[in-house]
C-alpha cells in the first residue's frame, strides 16, 4: 500500500496537468488561426528564423531543410532585390517584419550611413563570382579561349556585332549590379575602385556595351527561363553557381554554357547571413546556431555539391567545374554617390531605352472598391517625385504609351520622356492617369493587339514590352484564339515582346498565365495573396508595377 | 503515460511551473548555470563556438552566449542587452564602458594577436623581388612598410613590379585589404601604425600629426572601394579563392587553421614590421560577467583552448610558440624583427579614419 501511494499521486498530479494540456494545446490553436489569418508578416516565433533573401537562395532551400533537421531552426525566406532590401534595412521597415537578411552582398547597404546600427553578426556563408556563359558556337565564331577573355574583347564582340547577352536589372538585382561595376572597371582601366570619373571616361564604351544587351530582367532566376526560351541570345551575365545549375539541370538538353571568369576581374557574392539589431534575443540565437551550422564541413560541402558555390570553410574541396585559377577581384565602389551616379548613368544614359505600352482595364468593375484610385495611385508612383532615387521612376528616353480599354480601347497617349527634362512627359503622364475613368465592358484580347500594333509603329532600338492589367475576364471583342493567331503571324522581332501581366481584382488567372506563356512575360500576383518563387509579387498593384519595371 | 505526457508538454512549451509540478521530488534540479550574453569582434567568434570553450566554461558555470559587431561600432548597440563586450582592443574597450555608463569597469586583457597580411604564393614573391618584403620562411614574411608605403602613395600597381604577369589575379593598385577603420579594430589599428610610420615613426599626438599622414591614408582607404565591418568577410574571401592579393587578418585567424589541422590552402603570412601593441580587452556590463575576463585571463584550461584558437594569451608566449612550433614556416612566434609602436588617442585615431573615409 505505501508502495502504491507516490505512483497514485503521480497519476493525480499526471491528470491535472492532462486537462491543462489540453487547455493550452486549445488556445494555441485559436491564436495560430488567428495569425494565419492576418497579414503575411507575423511575430517571430520561437525557432523560425524570418529572413529577407536574393531570389536566387531558392536553390539553398534543400540544405536549409537539412539545416532545420540538424539544428531545429527553421528558415522563412522572403525575396527581395539587393538595393530594395537595403531601402527596408535602412529604413527601419525591416526591424521587427525581419531577424536577418541574406543578401548576395551588403556592399550596397554599407554605403547607407543609416545602416550602422542595424546589422548584427554577419557570416559569409559560400561565395560565388559573377561571369558570363556563352554558348560554344559563339564562343567558337570569336575564337575565344575562355581563360583568356578580357572585358575589354567582350566589348569589342558586342561593338562589331558579333555577340548579344541578357543581364539582370543592375537597380533591383545583385548580379546586374555586379556586372555593371565589373564592365565599367575593365573598360575604364580603373586601377583602383571607380571614381565618377572613371564612369564618365568609360562612357562611350559602356554604351556600346549594353546596346548589345537583349534581355533584361529584375531577378537572376527568370532571366534563365527567358534566355531558354530565346533561342538568338549568345550568352548571359549571371552568377556563375546559376550558370553551372544551368547546364546541369538541362540534363544534355542544348550545349552547356561555358563559364567565362573575365581575366580581368570579377565581381564575387559572398552571402552574409546577417542578423538584424533589431530581432528577438530568441532569433538571434537561433540565428547563430544556424550559421554555425552552415559553416561546418557537412553544410559547407553540400552547398557547393548542389548549388556549385564556392565553400568558405578550409580544407572543404569545391565542387567539381569550379575553375580555381585566381582572379583580381574588382572593387565595389566605396561612396553612395559613386554606386547610385553608375546606377542613374545605366538608367538613363547607357542602357537601350525603354518602349513600354500599359494596356490598363478600366471597366465599370474598376469603379468597385475603389479599384481605379489604386491604379491611378500605383501608375502615379512610377512617375516619380522630385526627389525619386535612382530607377523610382520612369526612364529617361522611354516611350510610355497609355492603353486605357473597356468594351474597345479608349484612348492610345504616347509621352517620351525627355533626357535632362523629365517633368514635361512626366506631368502628361499624371494628367492622363488622372483622366482614367471605370466605364464598359472588358475586351482584353482586342487591345493587347492594338498594343502590339502601336509598338510595330516604331523603329528605334528599344526594350518593348506590355503591361496587361485587367481586373476581369474577356467580355467583349475578339477571343483568346483569334489573339493566339495574330501573335502567330507577327513578324519575329515583335513576338520577341513580352507581355508581363497583373493578377488583381476578379481577374482569370489561367487566361492571364496563357497570354504570358505564350508571349514569353511573366505574371504579377497584385491580390495581397503572398508571393512565391514562381509567380512575382504578392503585394499590392503599385508593389507589381514596380516590380515589373525591372523587366523593361 | 508519464513519458508521453512530458514529450507532449515539452512540444507545448509551456513552460517551467507546471514541468516541476510534475515533475515532483523524484528529479531533483540540476545545478543552473549562469548564462551570460556578449558582444564581441568576429575574430573570437570561433573561440566561443568551440564545443571544448563551452564545456570548460560550463564547468565555471558560464554559457556564454555571443554576437559579433565591429569592435569600434559596439558603442553604437544596445549595450543593456549584453553583460560583458569584448572588443579587439583597448581604445574600443574605453568608449564602450562610457556608453554604458559605466565608471571603472574592471577590464581585463586574457590575450591578444597581431595583425597579419595574408597573400598567395604568387604576390608575396613579387613582393620580395620588388623589395616590398622580405621572405623570413617557406610560408612567411616581413611586410616592408616603409617601401611598402611609398609604393602606396606613388599609386604603384601590380603591373609594374617585375614578375607580376605570371599571376591573372595580380593587377590594379597594390593595397593592403583593410575593414573599415571607423568600424573595426583592424581597420584602424591598420591606420594606427602606418600612421606612425609616415609620421617618421613616430606616434601621431596632434593636429600636425594629422596633416601630415591624411593623404596617405586616404590613399590607403580610397582605394578599396567598399570596406567591410569585420575581418571574417576578406578572410572567408581569401579562403574560398577569391578577395583581394593581400589582406589585414589577425594572426588567431591563421594560427587556429593551423592549429585545428585545416589546410590554409596556399597560403603566405606576413607580419607589417611596424604593428602597434594592442590586446582584446573585457569589459564587464552586468554583475553576471564581472568575473569572467579574469577567469578568461588565468583559467589554464581556458588559456591553453585561446592557444589552440590561434590567440597569444597573456604573458604567454612560450605557450604559444610550443603550441604552433609544428607551424612554424607560417608564423613568427616570437615577433622577430617587428617593430612595435603605440596607439594615437582614440580621438586622433578617429579623425584619421574620418579623413581616410574622405
Amino acid at each position: 500500500m505505501s508502495a502504491a501511494g507516490p505512483a497514485l499521486r503521480g497519476r493525480r498530479r499526471a491528470r491535472t496537468a492532462l486537462a491543462l494540456a489540453v487547455a493550452v494545446l486549445t488556445a494555441a490553436t485559436a491564436c495560430t488561426a488567428q495569425e494565419s489569418s492576418g497579414p503575411a508578416e507575423t511575430a517571430y516565433k520561437e525557432g523560425t528564423l524570418r529572413v529577407l533573401a536574393s531570389s536566387e537562395l531558392a536553390d539553398m532551400e534543400p540544405v536549409l531543410e537539412q539545416a532545420r533537421k540538424a539544428t531545429g531552426v527553421t528558415v522563412k525566406l522572403t525575396w527581395s532585390g539587393t538595393l530594395d532590401a537595403a531601402e527596408q534595412v535602412a529604413s527601419g521597415q525591416a526591424d521587427g517584419r525581419y531577424d536577418a537578411i541574406w543578401l548576395s552582398s551588403n556592399d550596397y547597404l554599407r554605403l547607407r550611413p543609416e545602416a550602422a546600427g542595424k546589422l548584427s553578426s554577419e557570416t559569409p556563408v559560400m561565395s560565388s563570382p559573377v561571369a558570363l556563359g556563352v554558348k560554344p558556337q559563339a564562343l567558337a565564331r570569336l575564337g575565344w579561349k575562355p581563360g583568356e577573355v578580357t572585358w575589354p574583347a567582350v566589348h569589342e564582340a558586342v561593338a562589331a556585332g558579333k555577340l548579344t547577352y541578357g543581364m539582370t536589372d543592375p537597380v533591383r538585382s545583385n548580379s546586374g549590379f555586379s556586372a555593371l561595376v565589373s564592365v565599367a572597371s575593365g573598360l575604364s582601366g580603373a586601377q583602383s575602385a571607380l571614381s565618377d570619373a572613371d564612369v564618365k571616361a568609360a562612357t562611350p564604351r559602356l554604351k556600346e556595351f549594353f546596346a548589345g544587351q537583349k534581355l533584361t530582367s529584375g531577378s537572376s532566376g527568370w532571366l534563365v527561363s527567358a534566355y531558354g526560351k530565346r533561342g538568338d541570345v549568345d550568352a548571359l551575365v549571371n552568377y556563375e553557381s546559376v550558370l553551372l545549375s544551368m547546364n546541369r539541370d538541362a540534363k544534355g538538353a542544348g550545349a552547356p554554357l561555358t563559364v567565362v571568369r573575365p581575366r580581368d576581374g570579377v565581381v564575387t557574392a559572398h552571402y552574409p547571413l546577417t542578423l538584424l539589431a533589431s530581432a528577438p534575443a530568441g532569433a538571434r540565437d537561433a540565428g547563430r546556431t544556424l550559421t554555425d551550422w552552415l559553416r561546418g564541413a557537412e553544410a559547407q560541402q553540400a552547398i557547393t555539391g548542389q548549388t556549385f558555390r564556392r565553400p568558405v570553410a578550409a580544407g572543404v574541396a569545391p565542387a567539381a567545374g569550379l575553375d580555381q585559377e585566381k582572379r583580381r577581384e574588382l572593387p565595389f565602389p566605396g561612396s553612395r554617390v559613386v554606386a547610385d551616379g553608375l546606377l542613374a548613368s545605366y538608367e538613363n544614359e547607357l542602357r537601350r531605352p525603354s518602349r513600354t505600352v500599359y494596356v490598363l482595364d478600366t471597366s465599370g468593375s474598376m469603379g468597385d472598391d475603389d479599384r481605379i484610385g489604386r491604379l491611378r495611385s500605383a501608375l502615379t508612383d512610377l512617375t516619380g517625385t522630385g526627389t525619386s532615387g535612382t530607377g523610382r521612376r520612369f526612364r529617361d528616353r522611354e516611350e510610355v504609351t497609355l492603353l486605357p480599354f473597356g468594351s474597345k480601347v479608349k484612348e492610345v497617349n504616347t509621352h517620351v520622356v525627355e533626357p535632362g527634362n523629365p517633368g514635361p512627359a512626366l506631368d502628361a503622364i499624371r494628367r492622363d492617369v488622372k483622366a482614367l475613368k471605370p466605364d464598359g465592358g472588358t475586351a482584353i484580347y482586342g487591345s493587347l493587339e492594338a498594343a502590339y500594333e502601336q509598338l510595330g509603329r516604331g523603329g528605334t532600338d528599344a526594350f518593348t514590352s506590355i503591361v496587361l492589367m485587367t481586373d476581369g475576364e474577356n467580355t467583349e471583342g475578339v477571343g483568346a484564339k483569334h489573339f493566339d493567331s495574330f501573335y502567330a503571324r507577327l513578324p519575329e522581332a515583335q513576338k520577341r515582346t513580352p507581355v508581363f501581366a497583373v493578377l488583381f481584382g476578379d481577374s482569370d488567372r489561367k487566361e492571364l498565365t496563357h497570354i504570358t506563356e505564350l508571349t514569353g512575360g511573366r505574371l504579377f500576383d497584385a491580390t495581397g495573396a503572398g508571393g512565391s518563387p514562381a509567380v512575382a509579387g504578392g503585394g499590392s498593384l503599385a508593389e507589381a508595377f514596380e516590380e515589373i519595371r525591372g523587366y523593361q | 503515460m508519464r513519458r508521453i505526457l512530458g514529450i507532449l508538454l515539452g512540444l507545448l512549451l509551456i513552460g517551467g511551473v507546471l514541468y516541476v509540478a510534475l515533475q515532483g521530488q523524484d528529479h531533483p534540479e540540476s545545478t543552473a548555470t549562469k548564462t551570460v550574453r556578449g558582444v564581441i569582434g568576429s575574430e573570437k567568434s570561433e573561440f566561443f563556438r568551440d564545443p571544448d570553450v563551452v564545456k570548460a566554461l560550463a564547468a565555471k558555470g558560464y554559457t556564454v552566449k555571443t554576437e559579433t559587431s565591429g569592435s569600434w561600432a559596439m558603442d553604437q548597440l544596445a549595450l543593456k542587452e549584453f553583460d560583458f563586450a569584448f572588443p579587439g582592443s583597448s581604445e574600443p574597450a574605453k568608449e564602450v564602458a562610457a556608453a554604458a555608463g559605466l565608471k571603472g569597469a574592471q577590464e581585463t586583457r586574457p590575450f591578444y594577436s597581431p595583425l597579419v597580411v595574408i597573400a598567395r604564393p604568387g604576390a608575396a614573391k613579387v613582393l620580395a623581388a620588388d623589395g616590398l618584403a622580405t621572405m623570413t620562411g617557406k610560408n612567411t614574411g616581413t611586410l616592408l612598410m616603409g617601401p611598402f608605403l611609398k609604393a602606396a602613395a606613388e599609386d604603384r600597381t601590380w603591373q609594374q613590379l617585375a614578375g607580376s604577369s605570371a599571376y591573372a589575379e595580380l593587377t590594379g593598385t597594390v593595397f593592403v585589404k583593410t575593414t573599415d577603420p571607423a568600424s573595426s579594430n583592424s581597420g584602424a589599428l591598420f591606420l594606427a601604425a602606418t600612421s606612425n610610420v609616415a609620421n617618421g615613426n613616430t606616434v601621431v599626438a596632434d593636429d600636425a600629426g594629422i596633416e601630415r599622414t591624411a593623404p596617405l591614408m586616404r590613399k590607403l582607404v580610397s582605394v578599396q572601394g567598399a570596406l567591410e565591418t569585420s575581418t571574417d568577410d576578406p578572410f572567408r574571401a581569401f579562403i574560398s579563392g577569391s578577395g583581394e592579393p593581400l589582406i589585414l587578418v589577425y594572426e588567431s585567424q591563421v594560427a587556429s587553421l593551423l592549429l585545428q589541422k585545416q589546410n590554409p590552402g596556399e597560403m603566405v603570412v606576413l607580419y607589417p614590421d611596424t604593428t602597434v601593441n594592442t590586446a582584446h580587452t573585457f569589459v564587464p556590463l552586468s554583475e553576471d560577467a564581472k568575473e569572467l575576463g579574469t577567469l578568461l585571463a588565468t583559467d589554464p584550461r581556458l588559456r591553453e583552448l585561446a592557444v589552440l584558437r590561434g590567440f597569444r594569451p597573456q604573458d604567454g608566449v612560450a605557450e604559444f610558440t610550443a603550441a604552433t612550433a609544428p607551424h612554424a614556416d607560417y608564423l613568427n612566434p616570437g615577433l622577430t624583427g617587428i617593430r612595435q609602436v603605440g596607439t594615437p588617442t582614440v580621438k586622433i585615431l578617429m579623425a584619421l579614419a574620418q579623413r581616410a573615409k574622405g
